[in-house]
């Protein structure tokens, strides 16, 4: 071809090792080493043994961490899952107390879930124009409006059976299913993102969607998706979040987008879209519930914990800049 | 008194890692129009930046009227009577015209601002520049032109003896750029001196009486304009003689391989019947809003539209969004590369790799090794000046993102035709060549190419067959021999051409 002058570009990946200490992942690993050392200084009681024990009602949340991963990487946001599962979790024990049997009564739950992230997603994709803020704070009314509804003057539900529930809790050995099941979705939607096609287009939709548009990219297909799977991911956390707490009510799930939405930023996931990945949502996700854990042990106030936990995502966030800023001083020195 | 009015000499600046500046001079004389030429990445925008106090320079003396000045800041240049004009503005949208020419420099009285005084005096500065529009109107609901006009009076109230115009004429079009025209020679004649940075010869022989050239950070030279040729400025701002701009190569037209019959979409373009070759470079050229971008987007999905039909190698098309035109062979190349075309904050490689990484993934996971051995393959192919494919497209020059943007539609296997939307637009001169030079080589071998232009000289230089469009509706086809730049012009004005809002009242 015309205009070649010989000049070759170099294609050889730079050796990740280095990259990867000096990375926000390793950061949030060195994190977690020191976190668990200090969990263990200021709470006796804090082991393995009743780690396990308590984990249970924590790591529900984090099934919803990868849904909004993906929704923050393609720049988006969805603050109306904690509602989803709300929702959810209040048919789900309608359903049982009905009768149903349990295969059934998880059908329901799982299906709300993913019916209320299709509609977000359906709203999201008709009308592109629709900033996903709005149009989510609107639904995360609407899906706890009409579980309040179904709740009834009471404000709650619970359980007449919980034999089907009990199952859910089960154990395998020491470790509960949950457990299991949080790291089986984490390796997949880890996996999906960082190594498949379609992890590259949320990156694409979310650096750039207009050029992802012209390269080929469906969009708005993809959108669609990716709001239908966090639906689906909030009626899974819902369906475990109630066979630790055998009922539902109005304050089922409240917050929970926040705590997601704070895993992620915290774990180097933009809220601006096309950067970070689960790895980091996924140990921030830990050095969080691990916190809560051993806060909770040495009955520290919930809102205290609240406190503690928003101060260090201020950090995680200023951290970034603060890095930039002396990675350009030092780049200044050297030249 | 100097017989300069701005007189730099020996400026260095130095970014970490580059020498931006190399010991460059520069000398402005009272009432003259001075360009300033040479090609992306020569360091004219951060000599513009030294000159407005943006940056301080590491070595060298500026010479203001001949007393040595130091600006700490913007505003110490602003105070000094130096004003800067860019090619996009940078102004307030929301605010209106008043407030965008007097921000940061308010008429106050007592605390309060006087906005009768100010309506009153951005008034005067707008009627000194013929401006056809209202001081209250919203920047952002006005033109890049007019926009321009805004800026200017604005470096008019702050009474700039300076002004600065960088690429001023690169978003407009050839009306707009003939007012322009006009502008920058009224006010050299109140004896404004003016600065006027452009990549086109047109500009540069309209306007300036001097031509300054700077290549690879470097001084290369001062010239008359009437006294160097054009062969010779283009020598001094690439640095080796492009023998022939325009290669177009003699190439065998072979059968039809596109058509489009009878295109429509309400309110953009009506009618539009084309057809393209094998082989064939065809043009598709008028001003700025006749509809050809609109007619090439429908063709390849971005925008549907209302009738028509499209044919490829003699099979309908039903295109419904860009997906279904890339898996034709349809390849777009668009207009604004930033934007629509890459990916900036990407790597090069996964840039050219985004619309094949499912061809070469397996079972949906990414082959990223076969991806760098294709990107590294195609970005060489088109001589992209980088060193690695994983540099961010930010850190490319125009030309240069034009080459990997040309790389990513190569990697696709399957093209046939080629569509360029101003594939040259705020490239430089070396550049520009080595895109025609591919440009030619693709017609060689075959592939049908569509080039959307408003520069003339490409659309004679590199067309077989030129489509002129007004008003949405094509007025004109030429044959390569055919063509001149009266006839396109004629044909790119033509009374009677589709009235867009005459349509859209309906």
């Amino acid at each position: 071809m015309a205009g070649k002058s010989g000049r070759t570009i170099q294609a050889v990946p730079q050796n990740s090792a280095k990259k990867m200490i000096f990375s926000w992942e390793g950061a949030l690993v060195v994190l977690f080493i020191a976190l668990n050392i200090f969990n263990m200084i200021i709470s006796p009681s804090y082991n393995i043994t009743n780690i396990l024990r308590e984990m249970p009602k924590y790591l529900a949340e984090i099934f919803m961490l990868f849904g909004m991963a993906y929704i923050l990487v393609l720049g988006d946001i969805d603050i109306s899952v904690g509602s989803i599962v709300c929702l959810s979790a209040t048919l789900a024990c309608v359903a049982s107390n009905a009768g149903l049997p349990m295969v059934l009564v998880i059908a329901v739950c799982l299906l709300v879930g993913t019916a209320c992230g299709f509609i977000n997603g359906i709203i999201l994709t008709r009308f592109t124009e629709l900033p996903a803020m709005i149009v989510t704070l609107a639904t995360q009314i609407i899906f706890r409006g009409i579980a309040e509804i179904l709740l009834g003057s009471g404000g709650s539900v619970s359980l007449k059976d919980t034999s089907g529930f009990n199952a859910l809790a089960m154990k395998i050995g020491p470790v509960p299913l949950v457990f299991f099941l949080v790291v089986i979705a984490a390796v997949i939607f880890t996996v999906i993102l960082a190594k498949t096609t379609f992890g590259r287009k949320l990156y694409a939709i979310g650096s750039n969607s207009t050029a992802a548009y012209y390269a080929g990219v469906k969009v708005q297909k993809v959108r669609l998706i990716v709001f239908t799977v966090t639906g689906l991911l909030a009626g899974l956390c819902a369906l475990f979040l109630t066979s630790a707490l055998f009922g539902a009510n109005t304050t089922t799930g409240q917050g929970f987008e926040m705590d997601v939405i704070a895993m992620a930023v915290f774990g180097g996931i933009a809220t601006t879209g096309g950067k970070g990945n689960l790895v980091g949502g996924i140990i921030s996700a830990f050095i969080i519930v691990l916190l809560r854990i051993a806060l909770g042990q040495i009955n520290l106030n919930p809102q205290l914990i609240l406190v503690i936990i928003g101060a260090l995502l201020i950090i995680a966030v200023l951290i970034p800049g603060i890095n930039n800023a002396i990675q350009a001083k030092r780049k200044m020195k050297s030249a | 008194m100097s017989e300069y009015i701005l007189e730099l000499k020996g400026i260095t600046k130095i970014f970490p890692g580059v020498k931006a500046l190399n010991n460059v001079h520069f000398q402005l004389k009272p009432g003259e129009v001075h360009a300033l030429m040479g090609e992306n990445g020569a360091g004219k925008s951060t000599f513009i930046k030294v000159i407005t106090g943006v940056h301080a320079a590491e070595e060298g003396q500026m010479f203001l009227e001949g007393k040595e000045v130091h600006f700490k800041g913007p505003r110490d240049a602003s105070a000094a009577g130096i004003a800067a004009v860019y090619q996009h503005p940078t102004s307030y949208p929301e605010l209106s015209v008043t407030e965008n020419i007097f921000m940061g420099h308010e008429q106050m009285k007592n605390g309060m601002i006087q906005w009768k005084a100010m309506n009153q005096e951005a008034e005067k500065l707008l009627a000194r520049l013929n401006a056809d529009f209202k001081v209250t109107e919203e920047m952002g609901a006005l033109s890049v032109a007019q926009q321009q006009m805004v800026e200017i009076a604005k470096a008019l109230s702050t009474n700039a003896k300076i002004i600065i115009l960088d690429e001023p004429t690169a978003s407009l079009t050839q009306n707009e750029s003939e007012n322009l025209y006009r502008i920058v020679e009224a006010l050299r004649d109140e004896g404004v001196s003016i600065i006027f940075i452009s990549h086109r010869f047109e500009d540069m022989y309209r306007l300036a009486s001097r031509v300054t050239v700077f290549r690879d950070s470097q001084y290369i030279g001062t010239y008359n304009v009437d006294e160097i040729s054009n062969a010779d400025l283009i020598k001094a701002m690439v640095g080796r003689e492009i023998s022939d701009m325009f290669p177009k190569p003699d190439v065998k037209i072979g059968k039809e391989m596109f058509r489009i019959e009878g295109l429509s979409r309400t309110g953009f373009f009506k009618n539009v019947s084309l057809n393209v070759h094998a082989g064939e470079i065809v043009g598709m050229t008028g001003l700025v809003g006749a509809g050809r971008t609109e007619t090439i987007e429908s063709v390849c999905g971005i925008t549907k539209a209302d009738s028509g039909k499209v044919f490829l190698d003699g099979k309908e098309l039903h295109v419904k969004q860009p997906l279904d035109a890339i898996k034709e062979g349809i390849i777009l190349l668009p207009e604004d590369r930033q934007r629509q075309g890459l990916i900036m904050s990407w790597g090069l490689g996964r840039n050219v790799t985004l619309p094949i990484q499912s061809e070469t993934a397996k079972n949906g996971f990414n082959n990223e090794k076969k991806e760098r051995e294709i990107a590294k393959q195609y970005l060489e192919e088109v001589d992209t000046k980088a060193v690695t494919i994983f540099d961010p497209a930010t850190s490319l020059s125009g030309g240069n993102q034009q080459k990997v943007v040309v790389a990513k539609a190569l990697a696709q296997k399957n093209m046939k035709l080629i569509i360029m939307d101003e594939p040259t637009k705020g490239v430089d001169v070396g550049a520009k060549a080595e895109i025609y030079a591919i440009m030619g080589e693709l017609a060689k071998q075959g592939y049908g190419i569509i080039m959307i232009s408003s520069e003339m000289p490409e659309i004679l230089g590199m067309c077989d067959r030129i489509y002129v469009m007004c008003g949405g509706k094509i007025t004109g086809c030429l044959d390569r021999g055919e063509a001149s730049q009266e006839g396109i012009l004629q044909l790119a004005m033509e009374k009677g051409g589709y009235d867009k809002k005459e349509e859209a009242a309906k």
